[in-house]
């Protein structure tokens, strides 16, 4: 591994940019609660200037958006704050880069990294170069990204995800995607989005209902569960790239909530096959099926820790829903929520800290809550008059997608897991449900290859 | 198209990358010929030369097919649906109502589920879907079991006054699909419902 220039960077003023203020909505971050310290990254955010593309050889002239999805996607990370390149005397002017006296000027005011590039072309594709300069000696280092003029969001996408990785060690998030379910002609269908919205593609169309979708830690399947017949609803799963689907649970009843273990071995979901809703994993090499709770009560919702060792469910044992958890073969149950009358939907956080799930507030709204696995922290990260519901992590832990009616309409939206930043992340119809958040790519081999050279 | 000749293009690349083979310098030769495409006979193959990265779409996603039971197209569904309604209202079979986050029928409901009884009893032949259904509040997942708790004591109280539960199938549709979709209490009141549905075959 390479040393990360991080510990050159920490410690430098950070310019006090905050992100992208709230949305117009109803819906408002919560940023008041003394115990959201506890959620906020322990990383002193980077100021960084993008200075743009210069793409004067190319007829699209893709290089604003590239530019654009980059500072979305460095703000977003939540490690960099993103400087007003107008304001750094560093426009980019015919096909000479920055000046490099220039550059070193504006590291020494502050603004740390600087990364800018050029995109051309070589039919069929896009050369995306990127250059980064942060003051050190291998300043101006290059990198070229090829590709096809339908990923130019991708290519910019990785460069943040570079970034990221480059100044922080860990993966970066811009290429991950969200599986949510939206209404389409009174159905509600599948459909996959980039974590920041855009490329939507629909994967289902039954016409009828298709709900709870999650992923696969592979990224390369959805299970989910679909309405077989109006009396009939089966857990299936979709190969992604074939469009294949095929039943995984077609037990008798309600088969609703799954939950892929993250090594992707079992699945976990929740069945009423016998009479009330249960709690079952299946082992997806051998379909042996395993019940987890025996409680004549309903029982759902499975979200594993990342360890794989236990599982928080959602279940009214209780009178009103409560956030239960258990280890993974049913054993030590306990109960996990005690505010309010309604605590629901449950999501383990990828780094193990934190369970987000639905909780009612004082004032009968349904919000987005934090606790921890032990229940001696917790936190309200949204509020607002709407009912907002199905939070899913992002990968690296540091944001949550949920659905909220704060517009009226139900939309998807993402915040940070202090409650800061909120950010809608879809705007067409009526209806958009139920995100799941994919994993993030395992790291590849080529561009390990690449960055050695 | 250009997608499948990326993923290609990109596999190709990695193999030089990863392997340095011999052949890969022949194979990146004979793809970087584009005058062809200059003169516009052939799109050119993509090419990823050696300290260059290509960019794919990663999660690669085609459209599902629809799932073969359900490959009934939604327009007979619809038919059906419609037959149904009508011979329901006909029948004059009647819905019973929940208060918020309750599965426990009321009296008002116990009235209604009566005179559905008679009903049953009198045609012998019928049987019934009981559908489930709640209002916007609260989860859509935890609503999918209350709407299944709903459906589930509606049919209960029927096999109480002696209907035979095989003629009485049972339907979660959580907040999934509303008959009303305002954001009022007049609104989720009638969302909060055990719909019986008389089936037409």
């Amino acid at each position: 591994m390479r040393m990360s220039p991080l510990s050159k960077i920490i410690g430098a003023v950070v310019v006090g940019l905050a992100g992208a203020g709230l949305t117009g909505s109803g819906l408002e971050s919560d940023a008041a609660d003394v115990y959201l310290e506890a959620t906020r990254p322990d990383v002193q955010r980077i100021p960084i200037g993008v200075l743009g593309f210069q793409d004067g050889a190319t007829a699209a002239r893709p290089g604003k958006e590239a530019a654009e999805v980059l500072a979305a996607d460095l703000r977003r990370s939540q490690m960099f704050t993103v400087a007003d390149s107008s304001k750094l005397g560093l426009a980019l002017t015919g096909s000479a880069g920055p000046d490099r006296q220039k550059l070193k000027q504006a590291v020494e005011s502050g603004v740390k990294v600087l990364v800018w590039g050029t995109i051309g072309t070589r039919d069929p594709d896009y050369l995306l170069d990127r250059f980064i300069y942060d003051g050190g000696d291998d300043g101006g280092a290059g990198k070229r990204y090829v590709g096809p003029a339908s990923v130019l969001r991708q290519m910019a996408h990785r460069v943040a995800d570079e970034l990221v990785a480059r100044y922080t060690g860990e993966p970066g998030i811009a290429r991950t995607r969200i599986a949510y379910v939206s209404e389409k002609k009174g159905a509600r269908e599948l459909f996959i989005m980039d974590y920041d919205g855009h490329s939507s593609k629909q994967i289902t169309s039954d016409g009828f209902l298709n709900l709870t979708p999650q992923w696969s830690p592979d990224r390369k399947y959805l299970v989910f569960t679909s309405y077989q017949s109006r009396t009939r609803q089966n857990i299936e799963i979709a190969d992604l790239a074939t469009g294949k689907r095929s039943p995984l649970v077609s037990l008798s009843g309600l088969n609703i909530t799954p939950a892929p273990s993250p090594d992707g071995t079992k699945l976990a979901f929740a069945t009423s096959q016998d009479g009330n809703s249960e709690i079952y994993t299946m082992d997806m090499q051998t379909k042996a099926l395993q019940r987890l709770t025996v409680h004549s009560a309903g029982d759902l919702s499975p979200s594993w820790a990342p360890t794989g060792k236990e599982l928080a469910f959602t279940s009214d044992r209780g009178g009103g829903p409560q956030i239960y958890v258990m280890s993974a073969d049913g054993s030590n149950v306990r109960r996990l929520t005690f505010d309010g009358d309604y605590n629901a939907a449950p999501a383990w956080s990828p780094k193990g800290n934190w369970i987000a799930y639905v909780c009612r507030s004082e004032q009968r709204q349904y919000k987005i809550c934090l606790i921890s696995p032990d229940g001696e922290k917790r936190a309200q990260i949204t509020s607002g008059q709407s009912i907002d519901d199905s939070p899913s992590w992002s990968p690296d832990g540091r944001h949550l997608a949920f659905s909220s009616t704060a517009g009226g309409k139900t939309h998807v939206y993402m915040v940070n897991s202090d409650g800061k930043e909120l950010e809608q992340l879809t705007f067409s119809g009526t209806h958009n449900s139920m995100p799941a958040w994919s994993s993030v790519e395992a790291p590849k081999v080529e561009s390990q290859a690449a960055e050695k050279k | 198209m250009s997608r499948a000749y990326g993923a290609t293009g990109a596999v190709v690349a990695v193999g030089c990358l990863l392997l340095f083979a011999p052949g890969c310098s022949k194979s990146l030769e004979g793809t970087s010929g584009s005058k062809t495409t200059e003169q516009g006979l052939a799109k050119p193959a993509p090419v990823t030369l050696p300290g260059e990265e290509r960019v794919a779409d990663e999660i690669v996603v085609a459209k599902a097919e629809p799932s073969s039971e359900a490959a009934q197209t939604s327009k007979q569904r619809s038919q059906e649906m419609q037959m149904e309604q009508t011979a329901t209202a006909s029948a004059g079979l009647a819905d019973v109502f929940f208060a918020f986050d309750s599965w426990q029928i009321k009296d008002d409901g116990k009235q209604a589920l009566s005179t559905n009884g008679q009903w049953l009893k009198a045609n012998a032949g019928k049987s019934l879907t009981i559908e489930g259904h709640c209002d916007e509040r609260g989860t859509q997942a935890y609503n999918l079991v209350l709407g299944e708790k709903r459906a589930k004591a509606v049919r209960s109280y029927l096999a109480d006054l002696g209907v035979d539960t095989k003629r009485l199938a049972v339907a979660s549709y959580g907040k999934d699909r509303p008959f009303c979709r305002e954001h009022s209490e007049d609104c989720y009141q009638q969302n909060r419902r055990g719909h019986l549905v008389l089936r037409v075959k």
